[in-house]
């Protein structure tokens, strides 16, 4: 079953041409990946971090005008990482660093869902002062612990190469 | 020169960054804390280059300053674990002209953030409104440099030409 969606990965027009794109693609492709890792921590991470307790005096809903960096930053990520994977599929599809990193990217979407559905709308009327209600702060340690858990994984991909 | 990579490829330390004396583990690890490091600390920089330049304009600037300790602790640990890593591959690093980009666009971006903590993120004068065109200037020259170092410290494991002298 992974063999096959390995070998189908390889196969696909997107690694051809990811591959054919020369030796300098793939670092730079790697160089887009950590930049994009960075706009994450520096958005969503600081977000978190305010959450938590940090920098007060700042409001969620003027720190929450970083969200949209973050989201480029994972776009970004989505985008390279998605080259990677079809670029040399046999790497990621049988590493366990690499599912781990799924793992935590998985927990981390779910996390965020949540924290849309039920804690945003409370937390953003807030005052720049308040302190942020259990379950949010929850969240807020939950969502860093994944970034931090999918920054490891991925780093270690490397070296859990099948 | 030789003499002194081979030296400090030899010794004890340079063996366990290496995982040679049995510590597999002791390279990933120290790796994982540089890319760790440097999200939080590039995380942090880009974040009040971000304002500086405009971007989430009712973050009172000042108060940015309250994540400086993250950046300050996220430099200690790429410090430390840069440094092991260089006493790993010393030649592999030294030999490299990349390694010393890299380090020149570190060493200018934090001389500038250290300025924005000291005369910029203190002045309530910025905390609301536009900021000067010089201060985007450097605030725009800043990310450039923090993407150059990126660059170029990724480029490490693709340029150099020697790994080991010993």
């Amino acid at each position: 079953m992974l063999r096959e969606i390995s070998d189908w990965l390889e196969s696909t027009r997107l690694s051809d041409w990811f591959i054919s794109q020369g030796v300098w693609s793939w670092p730079m492709s790697e160089s887009l990946h950590f930049m994009g890792l960075c706009l994450l921590i520096g958005s969503v991470g600081l977000v978190d971090l305010r959450m938590l307790g940090m920098a007060k005096g700042i409001s969620v809903e003027a720190i929450h005008k970083l969200i949209p960096f973050g989201v480029g930053g994972f776009l970004l990520n989505v985008t390279t990482g998605t080259l990677f994977v079809f670029g040399d599929a046999d790497q990621y599809i049988f590493n366990d660093s690499f599912r781990f990193k799924l793992v935590f990217l998985l927990i981390a979407g779910i996390n965020v869902l949540f924290f849309y559905s039920t804690g945003f709308q409370k937390v953003k009327a807030l005052g720049p002062d308040d302190d942020m209600p259990l379950n949010v702060k929850v969240m807020a340690g939950i969502s860093l612990a994944c970034w931090i858990g999918v920054i490891c994984a991925g780093r270690l991909i490397t070296f859990y190469r099948p | 020169m030789e003499t002194f990579f081979i030296w400090l490829e030899s010794s004890t330390l340079s063996l366990w960054v290496r995982g040679e004396s049995g510590a597999h583990m002791a390279f990933p690890i120290i790796i994982v804390f540089h890319a760790l490091g440097m999200g939080f600390l590039v995380g942090v920089a880009i974040a009040i280059n971000g304002r500086i330049l405009g971007v989430a304009p009712k973050i009172p600037l000042t108060l940015l300053k309250n994540f400086i300790p993250v950046a300050v602790l996220a430099f200690v640990v790429n410090a430390v674990s840069g440094i092991l890593l260089l006493i790993g591959y010393p030649t592999k690093a030294l030999t490299n002209p990349v390694f010393y980009i890299k380090l020149l666009c570190i060493a200018l971006a934090l001389w500038n953030l250290s300025w924005f903590n000291k005369a910029v993120l203190t002045n309530p004068n910025y905390d609301q409104g536009d900021l000067p065109i010089r201060l985007k200037q450097l605030a725009a020259a800043s990310t450039i440099l923090w993407a150059c170092a990126i660059v170029a410290g990724r480029l490490l494991a693709y340029t150099y030409t020697t790994i080991m002298t010993f």
